[in-house]
């Protein structure tokens, strides 16, 4: 671990106090305080929708903070813009690649670059040789595999010689030994005295390589400190809601004692991102389905739903196959799906709520519109889910996340499934929301809906689910029944060491 | 293979065509084949040359301009007016092209500071600019212009005119500007990924409005050029030339999505449109023809080119799943992969279990 | 600032400003408020209005359509061609109307079969439609000018014919517009097309059938510009290629000011035949008080950019408002 001394008299490369942001009426941070030393690696730990994204965004003049201090170097720079950033030494790899895909790799790194060109690119060469990275400098950004354009992300930070390098879940593409490259990487730039940001999920990895922890949680720093003085439990208490566990009355759900009939069966299954995947779903059974992020899973659940074609294995509903088939084709067998990501393809966002509570079953009515039975409908699925709202014909972006997951829900529900597919559905939702969700998970399969369920949060999975599916790296990892599904044994199988480990042991 | 190679070389697909267009009018009469054909073409698209360098720099930050043709008859007019009233036809030139410059940075302005979308904006400018030509000429044409304006495109030393050489020189200056000057760079990065160049410290909104500005400056040299040709001014200068510096460039492999393209492409796509014409005019064919033929060729390649695209998009997907969807084929890494995979007879056993 | 429920939609706002511009224009020459002068009136535009009407429907759904000036001319041409040839007028008339609608198909099966930007396809087929009409019009040896002429008088009097009162293409316009309204905000198509046009992505999620629904709206759009290039061609007595060329911009227009966003998935009939109202009348108020016909076609591009650019200032001003709102909520806490 790159160590800083406590007696290091230079000022702060970032001191930021009491940080503010508001997107539209919604509080993002609120009142961040973070400071970040030359030659120390500050992890950022925390759920999605915690804040360390626009927190990071906001130090790299993407965004302009609305109340509080930035100081960069110990000056203010409160009105902070890319150029400023940039002139300071500042350098964000964002988590979603912000590449230019039509451009060369050598394009997209030197570009904005001052300095001779043949020098940089030589340099450029050195550098990619040094990473072990497999591209050359023509190669189009475009065609890159996502774990490459995080590299070329990350040599563009290198070739400025950045002093404050912010990294924004670097290794989330990476493979260990990629990994092992970039933490070389970064302890050679610590030791030059850069100061290092670095956002992961994994504690692992920010045990390894971090000198201090901020754990954020609501727009708030809720933990901070060396991490060798939390333990891993603290650490997770710290990220979850602690104190939104009281909301949550029901107990972890307990397998019926028998399922009802098969509703879904999936056999051999092999598709853009799985292969080898077969299970059953019964009536009233909740399975769960775990595993990293690009573990697959979404890539199954839409290759079910009829999203993306499947290359082998057969999908089954009531008994009967379903194949070559469109979203329409499983809407008309009862098989529906809530999407991960909402805003992109779950709701029409600028659309009135009741127009996004009927979209799936517009094609079951007559040509002529039935308004009032639509109005009628939405207004019975308010009251049902608790969807807090002034009017039907309110936009749904006016919503708060977690309303607009409940008209996500509404949609869904509207369409009479047999099969529910809900992938990740309480990311970004806050805790009562949370709450609601899980008891309407419970309710539905009480009532004999075989529900899917995807979530990236071991405990949701071990909550709520009944039988366990977890998926590693495409395939399969492992089936947890009853009392085997905890936290830690979900962890286990979606990294894949499970199964060493017990071999070993 | 040739395929790949003319879907990364738009030119090349385009030089392509026109060499076929140039075959088709040797096998027809040998004679034409010369490289007098090949200038008179040259000649006769100059306009055009200069409105898809324009064309070429706002497609590239994923802008678009609709009212260039207006841009061209003011200019025209604002350079007509002025010699006529003996203001010496350099100055008269420098103030038409000032004109358009204005113009273009004012819906540079409209688009990137103001918001507007490039076409509903540039759709408002082609009414506006187009009834300022009117207030101007008051509605009649302008005649009487300088003799020595008119030599401006009047063939010169090595059969092209001084205005040609120029037209040469801008192309070459704009070809490698755009590909290897910073600020050329910068305008493909703002269209590829408007928030990525913001991130890098381009100042995305002010690179959008140089590249408009630029071009209604370019529109207006456009217009001089068109006024020099025909030697007096219509009210309708420039009319419908917007369409065309889009479909040139087009063509040409300039996406109107932004990021991509070149002006060698641009002015072969305008090198193209532009020999239709003149091939007619050889062959003996009516000049209606014309249209129809330009636009069942931009049809044929937009329509191809997005196949060709699609069928990539599909083998890079297939590349990329290549180990879950054909293990075969994928080769003993993919083995590798599956030996490695921990647990599947638990879940086998667990399944038959059931 | 409390506003009145009127002004609170944009339509409100389009039919106070239609008002007050027939007022203006009436004070400073009282024939303009003559009933006839305003309904006769309508027959130099209403082309643009009834182009305008489908060209809604294709634009709400994220697309858009530049072949409409090129179909009014090749609709005009197929009817003149077909009459020279000796076929019976009306029947000559629907084989216009099915030309227009199949080029409109054409439009919607190559941007679906290429994947490319529906701007930049109907740049082509705009060029293929009108140079089609060319060279029909070039091989029926009518000259540019003139165009060919000489329709049955039944077909050339449908201009001047009145119902209810109205001149027969402005009751036209009337009810396409009432029509297309209850298209879009009653059915289940027209549903689809703000989906779609909302987000395609979604609308692909939710089973939507995406390119039936295109399908239809840019066949609309052929239809009704076929119709409109119909009109002109009894209006004028003749038929020419490049009838339509000048009706682009205006169509465009009328949507965009009427309320519609060029990205899709907002917009309204009525306030597209508002603007074109609007808009026309702006053209014919301008004449009548001496301005020329090409000067006040550079202030309807004015009054675009003035009304798009300030729509846009108060969206940016009311996000700066709330913004500031909500910052002194929380100093106030």
């Amino acid at each position: 671990m790159a160590g800083t001394s406590p007696s290091d008299q230079r000022p702060p490369l970032v001191e930021a106090r009491q940080i503010w942001k508001f997107f539209g009426p919604i509080a993002v941070l609120r009142g961040v305080d973070l400071t970040l030393r030359p030659g120390e690696v500050h992890a950022l730990l925390g759920g999605n929708g915690a804040g360390k994204s626009t927190l990071m965004k906001m130090i790299a003049g993407l965004y302009r903070l609305d109340r509080g201090e930035l100081l960069v170097c110990g000056e203010d720079a409160s009105a902070m813009t890319p150029v400023i950033a940039r002139q300071a030494g500042i350098h964000l790899v964002p988590q979603e690649p912000m590449l230019f895909p039509s451009l060369s790799v050598e394009e997209n790194v030197l570009m904005h670059v001052p300095g001779n060109r043949k020098e940089l690119r030589a340099r450029l060469e050195t550098m990619i040789a040094e990473i072990g990275a497999g591209m050359t400098l023509s190669t189009q950004a475009g065609q890159l595999e996502v774990a490459d354009q995080q590299m070329v992300e990350i040599l563009r930070g290198l070739i400025r010689d950045a002093r404050i390098l912010i990294l924004d879940e670097p290794t989330s593409a990476l493979t260990p030994r990629e990994v092992g490259k970039l933490f070389e990487r970064i302890r050679a730039l610590t030791a030059q005295g850069v100061g290092i940001f670095f956002i992961s999920h994994k504690l692992g990895e920010i045990r390894a390589i971090a000198d201090i922890v901020s754990i954020l949680r609501d727009g708030q720093v809720v933990l901070a400190g060396p991490p060798k003085s939390f333990t891993d439990a603290e650490i997770v208490a710290a990220m979850t809601h602690v104190e939104g566990k009281e909301g949550f009355t029901l107990g972890r759900a307990a397998a019926p004692a028998e399922h009802g009939a098969e509703r879904l069966r999936v056999e051999g299954l092999a598709g853009e991102g799985f292969a080898d995947v077969t299970f059953s779903l019964h009536a009233g059974e909740i399975l769960g389905l775990a595993g990293v992020v690009g573990s697959g899973r979404t890539e199954l659940a839409e290759t079910i739903y009829g999203i993306r074609p499947a290359a082998r294995g057969r999908i089954f509903v009531d008994g009967k196959p379903l194949a070559g088939h469109g979203p329409r084709d499983s809407l008309d067998a009862g098989v529906v799906y809530l999407p991960e990501d909402r805003q992109v393809s779950g709701l029409f966002v600028n659309a009135p709520l009741v127009w996004n509570a009927s979209a799936l079953v517009l094609h079951r009515g007559r040509e002529w519109l039935p308004l009032a039975r639509e109005r009628a409908d939405f207004a019975e699925q308010i009251r049902l889910l608790g969807i807090v709202c002034s009017s039907a014909d309110q936009p749904v972006r006016t919503l708060s996340g977690g309303n607009q997951q409940k008209v996500l829900l509404a949609k869904c529900l509207a369409a009479g499934p047999r099969v529910l597919i809900l992938d990740e559905p309480t990311r970004g939702v806050d805790v009562a929301v949370r709450a609601d969700i899980y008891r309407l998970i419970d309710r539905l399969a009480g009532e004999g809906l075989a529900i899917l369920l995807i979530s990236s949060d071991h405990e949701e999975i071990e909550r709520l689910s009944h039988r366990v599916l977890v998926m590693n790296h495409g395939y399969p990892g492992g089936l947890l029944e009853g009392s085997d599904i905890t936290i830690n044994a979900i962890a286990r199988l979606s990294f894949g060491v499970g199964a060493k480990m017990d071999a070993a042991q | 293979m040739i395929i790949r190679f003319l879907q990364r070389h738009r030119e090349a697909s385009v030089a392509l065509i026109i060499v076929v267009l140039f075959a088709i009018l040797g096998l027809v009469d040998r004679s034409y084949l010369s490289f007098d054909t090949v200038l008179l073409v040259y000649g006769n698209s100059l306009i055009l040359f200069v409105l898809a360098i324009g064309a070429t720099m706002v497609m590239a930050t994923h802008g678009l301009d609709v009212s260039v043709g207006s841009i061209m008859g003011l200019a025209a007019v604002v350079a007509g007016l002025l010699m006529n009233a003996g203001w010496g036809i350099p100055l008269s030139i420098g103030v038409a092209l000032l004109v358009g410059l204005l113009c273009g940075l004012f819906n540079g302005v409209l688009v990137s500071w103001l918001k507007v979308s490039a076409i509903v904006a540039t759709l408002g400018t082609l009414g506006l600019y187009r009834g300022l030509v009117h207030l101007l000429s008051g509605g009649s044409w302008i005649e009487g212009l300088p003799e020595d304006f008119k030599a401006l495109t009047k063939a010169g030393s090595l059969g092209l005119s001084p205005v040609a050489w120029l037209v040469l020189v801008l192309l070459v200056v704009a070809h490698f500007g755009l590909r290897y000057t910073a600020f050329g760079r910068s305008m493909f990065a703002v269209g590829d990924n408007r928030e990525g160049a913001r991130l890098i410290g381009i100042r995305v909104n002010e690179v959008q409005i140089v590249a408009f500005g630029l071009n209604g400056l370019l529109a207006a040299l456009a217009g001089v050029i068109f006024a020099s040709q025909i030697g007096f001014i219509p009210n309708t200068a420039g009319t419908g030339m917007e369409m065309r510096a889009i479909a040139s460039s087009v063509l040409g492999g300039v996406s109107l999505l932004g990021g991509t393209g070149t002006v060698l492409g641009a002015a072969l796509g305008a090198y193209f449109m532009t020999s239709i014409d003149s091939i007619l005019v050889l062959l003996r064919l009516e000049a209606y023809w014309n249209d129809i033929i330009a636009g069942a060729i931009l049809l044929v390649v937009l329509i191809t080119d997005g196949k060709i695209r699609e069928a990539v998009d599909r083998l890079l997907r297939y590349q990329k799943y290549r180990k879950f969807i054909d293990p075969q084929a994928a080769g003993p890494q993919a083995d590798a992969a599956k030996a490695a995979r921990p647990l599947k007879t638990a879940l086998e056993t667990s399944e038959a279990r059931k | 600032m409390k506003l009145h429920p009127v002004l609170k939609r944009w339509e409100g706002v389009l039919a106070l400003l239609l008002v007050a511009e027939i007022l203006l224009f009436g004070a400073l020459n009282p024939v303009f408020l003559q009933p006839s002068m305003l309904l006769y009136a309508t027959s130099d535009f209403i082309h643009v209005g009834i182009t305008a009407l489908a060209l809604t429907l294709v634009i709400i759904t994220g697309g858009i359509d530049l072949s409409v000036g090129s179909v009014m001319g090749l609709s005009a041409i197929t009817l003149g061609i077909l009459w020279v040839g000796g076929v019976d007028i009306w029947l000559a008339a629907v084989a216009a109307l099915a030309v227009g609608t199949l080029g409109g198909v054409f439009n919607a099966v190559a941007i679906h079969l290429s994947k490319v930007n529906p701007l930049v396809i109907t740049l082509g087929t705009g060029f293929l439609y009108g140079g089609a009409a060319l060279v029909l019009s070039g091989l029926a040896g009518a000259t540019g000018y003139e165009g060919i002429s000489n329709f049955d008088p039944a077909f050339v009097n449908l201009a001047n014919l009145e119902v209810v009162g109205l001149p027969l293409p402005f009751a036209l316009f009337l009810a396409l517009t009432v029509g297309f309204m209850a298209l879009l905000h009653r059915t289940r198509f027209g549903r689809y097309v703000y989906l779609i046009g909302q987000n395609p992505r979604a609308a692909a999620y939710a089973g939507t059938p995406v390119f039936r629904t295109l399908v239809v709206a840019y066949a609309l759009t052929g239809l009704l510009a076929a119709l409109s290039g119909l009109i002109l061609a009894s209006y004028f007595g003749s038929a020419r290629s490049d009838f339509g060329s000048t009706a682009l911009m205006p169509a465009i227009t009328a949507v965009v000011l009427g309320g519609t966003s060029i990205y899709g998935g907002s917009g309204t009939i009525l306030g597209t035949a508002l603007a074109a109202l609007l808009v026309g009348y702006l053209q014919t108020g301008l004449q009548l008080v001496g301005v020329s016909s090409h000067v006040s076609s550079a202030l309807s591009g004015g009054l675009l950019v003035i009304v798009v650019a300030l729509r846009s200032l108060s969206e940016m001003g009311r996000v700066w408002l709330q913004h500031r709102r909500v910052l002194r909520n929380v100093a106030a806490e």
